[in-house]
């Protein structure tokens, strides 16, 4: 599972302006909605329900806000960088800058975990979150979430 | 008179500023209290006007004192999580322990058998002086069960040992004996201990709670009772060790009314004896004789740490579910220390033929292992996945007792950064009373919210209080290791496995669907779940991340991959957990 499978770079935005963790999850519901042409509703719904299980906010600054949905046809990633940190209720009480979002098909029950465990991996790496926090292009920021991993796996 | 007060103050103030030493270099601090002992003693500085009979006695009262500390500070909680593991390796450990190493006494060392198992009997306990200092003391947080395991052992083996040590010194040195008498006799040590130590916790809790002593007088008291009941066991038959042990859980476990000064006390007073005892050994030890046996002596070393140890430990671990890594771990941790030094005496008292090798042997192997061991006792707890990473930064905490309050007064500094700096509330059974700010004290109700570099006074149930640091602490930076440890997010403990079952397609049974996951861990770990115990769940791994105050499980982890740190990280310990699900299966 590699990240350039999960997201394209019409999938990062770099400068999401958001002020709380309901509006960033409904901001990029939207946006999911728009790249996987299903109902933003139902996308938000599905986040809000895993957030109900424990925080995605997993420390750092870091949220990787995630669900399984019926109707996609495979994984889809999202990334946005906040302008911003928000309170996500994180593990670690601070607040959230970078987010992963990751959407899986109904199926897909263990490529949604190899997603989730590759995208966790790539965000623990305290390295490449500072170059992503230093970007604030969508291109540059997509080459740094996928390059990061080719030099990895060399 | 002026004269021994100042050797002996002396030794004891030596040994201290060498803990300074000890401490730069890692060099474990019992070594270098032996170490004072031997510059001092008959071949060094010549201060050692010691006999045999003296250091076994003074060292029987200085390991009764640190076995009634030890017993002190083990939560019951530890005790029953550990208790039947422990008790196995304290008794068939032992034996087997013994067993094996008579086996290089005899080749070595040219022993015949009965005296081949009395080296090994001396040399069968782990010494809970040298354990608990290194796991406390080692700046390292084992995981609960293997910490309280190794801790409860160390506690229940010494008179084990003890009485096997004894037996055979008293056969070989010409007593007569038969061997019902000697069954009676170890259960009759048993028996007594268990039973005195239980009585006398009871009326060492009553006479500190009720008797309305001066303050500063009661660890006088507690100490002294302990000694009293340590030697009064041992003149009916009992094994006193035992019973100040079990003495000092049960004082130790009870809601007492200055629980501080005691235990500071015993921390100051477990310190000497341990230094006494130390001290006193180096002083008996000749090292002009060390070497015709340090040969044969080292062999005995190997054999005890590479096949007795770890096959005792294997053995006796068995029936219980343990890990691999675990039982490694626990095996590695097998420290001798000066209870085998102390035994080591009792042929050459008794009049043993070749008394002094079975002291000269003993002390060398205590020796290497001391360094061997506790010098490596860190990295490889981290290598077996034993340590729990830190999850708060340091906190600045002044704790006072309120006597007779159930209740106690806790003072913190707020630090930038804390979670009560950024606004978050205390727990509603923590009653701030009084803020110190800007060199003025006031009400806490009347100053408000807290801010950096306020001094917050609190009462709160002292069984409560380390519940309260993660709040004023600084947030320690989680590492790469951390994230590995603890997994990649937090899930609610009172969401239903059901449900996670279904967020993420886990394997669960029909039956466990309707549970907690809280109850689903704490279930999986037979009740007693401690802190970093893992699950495996198909691809993912449930790990609990922290315990409430009922020893319940508060936070949970999910890694979404397997963090494989309880994987074994040794092949030679896994036929183990095949056999074991083997017997398991014959048993279900």
């Amino acid at each position: 599972m590699d990240i350039v499978d999960l997201i394209t770079p019409g999938a990062v935005i770099a400068n999401l302006r958001a002020t709380s963790k309901k509006q960033a999850l409904s901001d990029l519901a939207k946006r999911a909605g728009e790249i996987t042409a299903l109902h933003e509703r139902a996308i938000l719904d599905v986040l809000l329900e895993r957030e109900r299980l424990g925080t995605t906010g997993v420390g750092n600054g870091i949220a990787i806000p995630h669900g399984k949905l019926n109707s996609l046809d495979r994984l889809y990633g999202l990334f946005a960088r906040l302008e911003r940190p928000i309170n996500f209720d994180s593990i670690d009480e601070q607040p959230v800058d970078l987010i992963f979002l990751l959407l899986a098909p109904e199926s897909a029950g263990a490529d949604h975990l190899k997603a989730l465990a590759r995208v966790s991996r790539l965000l623990r790496d305290k390295s490449v979150c500072e170059k992503l926090r230093g970007t604030d292009n969508a291109d540059a920021l997509y080459a740094l979430l996928t390059e990061s991993q080719a030099s990895r796996a060399a | 008179m002026n004269l021994a007060v100042l050797v002996l103050s002396g030794l004891v103030a030596a040994s201290v500023f060498s803990s300074l030493l000890s401490f730069r270099i890692g060099a474990p601090l019992l070594l270098v209290f032996l170490g004072v002992g031997l510059a001092a003693g008959a071949e060094g500085l010549g201060l050692g006007p010691m006999d045999g009979r003296m250091v076994y006695l003074l060292g029987s009262a200085a390991l009764a004192v640190v076995l009634f500390d030890s017993g002190f500070h083990t939560p019951v909680k530890a005790f029953r999580l550990a208790a039947a593991p422990a008790l196995s390796l304290a008794t068939v450990g032992v034996v087997l322990t013994a067993a094996v190493v008579a086996v290089p006494a005899h080749l070595l060392l040219g022993l015949d058998w009965p005296h081949a198992g009395l080296l090994g009997s001396i040399l069968a306990s782990t010494d809970a002086a040298a354990v608990f200092f290194l796991l406390r003391v080692g700046g390292i947080t084992v995981r609960d069960r293997t910490r309280s395991l190794l801790e409860v052992e160390s506690g229940c083996n010494d008179p084990v040992a003890i009485f096997l040590t004894m037996a055979l010194a008293a056969i070989l040195a010409g007593q007569p004996h038969t061997g019902w008498a000697l069954a009676g006799d170890l259960a009759r040590q048993f028996l007594y201990g268990g039973l005195g130590g239980l009585a006398g916790g009871m009326v060492i809790v009553q006479a500190v709670n009720r008797l309305g002593i001066e303050r500063s007088l009661l660890p006088i008291l507690a100490l002294a009772l302990a000694l009293m009941l340590f030697s009064a066991v041992g003149l009916l038959g009992g094994s006193g060790f035992l019973a100040v042990y079990i003495a000092g859980l049960v004082a130790g476990n009870a809601r007492l009314s200055a629980p501080q000064t005691l235990k500071r006390f015993q921390d100051g007073i477990s310190w000497l004896a341990q230094i006494g005892m130390f001290v006193s050994l180096g002083l008996l030890a000749r090292p002009s004789e060390f070497g015709a046996v340090a040969l044969p002596a080292m062999g005995v070393a190997v054999v005890l740490t590479l096949v007795a140890r770890p096959l005792a430990v294997f053995l006796a671990l068995l029936p219980f579910r343990i890990t691999a890594n675990e039982t490694f771990f626990v095996s590695w941790v097998g420290l001798r220390g000066a209870v085998s030094i102390l035994m080591a005496i009792l042929p050459m008292i008794l009049g043993v033929a070749g008394g002094s090798v079975y002291f000269n042997v003993a002390f060398l192997v205590v020796v290497a292992s001391l360094a061997v061991q506790g010098w490596t006792i860190g990295p490889v707890a981290r290598w077996m996945g034993q340590i729990v990473p830190r999850r708060t930064g340091p906190v600045e905490r002044v704790d006072l007792e309120l006597p007779g309050a159930h209740h106690a007064l806790v003072a913190y500094r707020i630090v930038p950064d804390s979670l009560v700096a950024r606004g978050h509330r205390l727990p509603r059974w923590a009653m701030p009373s009084l803020v110190v700010r800007d060199g003025g004290s006031m009400l806490a109700h009347i100053a408000g919210p807290l801010v950096a570099g306020d001094m917050v006074w609190l009462f709160a149930r002292p069984d409560r209080v380390g519940h309260l640091d993660h709040l004023f602490a600084r947030p320690a930076e989680a590492a790469e290791a951390d994230r590995r440890f603890f997994g990649d997010f937090p899930i609610e403990p009172t969401v239903s496995m059901g449900q996670l079952a279904l967020s993420y397609g886990l394997p669960v049974n029909e039956d466990g669907l309707d549970r907690t996951v809280a109850d689903y861990l704490a279930d999986r770990f037979g009740g007693r779940p401690g802190i970093g115990d893992r699950v495996l769940l198909g691809d993912i791994e449930l790990i609990v991340r922290a315990l409430d105050e009922a020893g319940g499980v508060a936070e949970v982890g999910f890694a979404a991959e397997p963090t494989r740190l309880d994987a074994p990280r040794l092949a030679m310990f896994e036929p183990g957990e095949r056999l074991k699900a083997w017997v398991s299966r014959l048993g279900g």
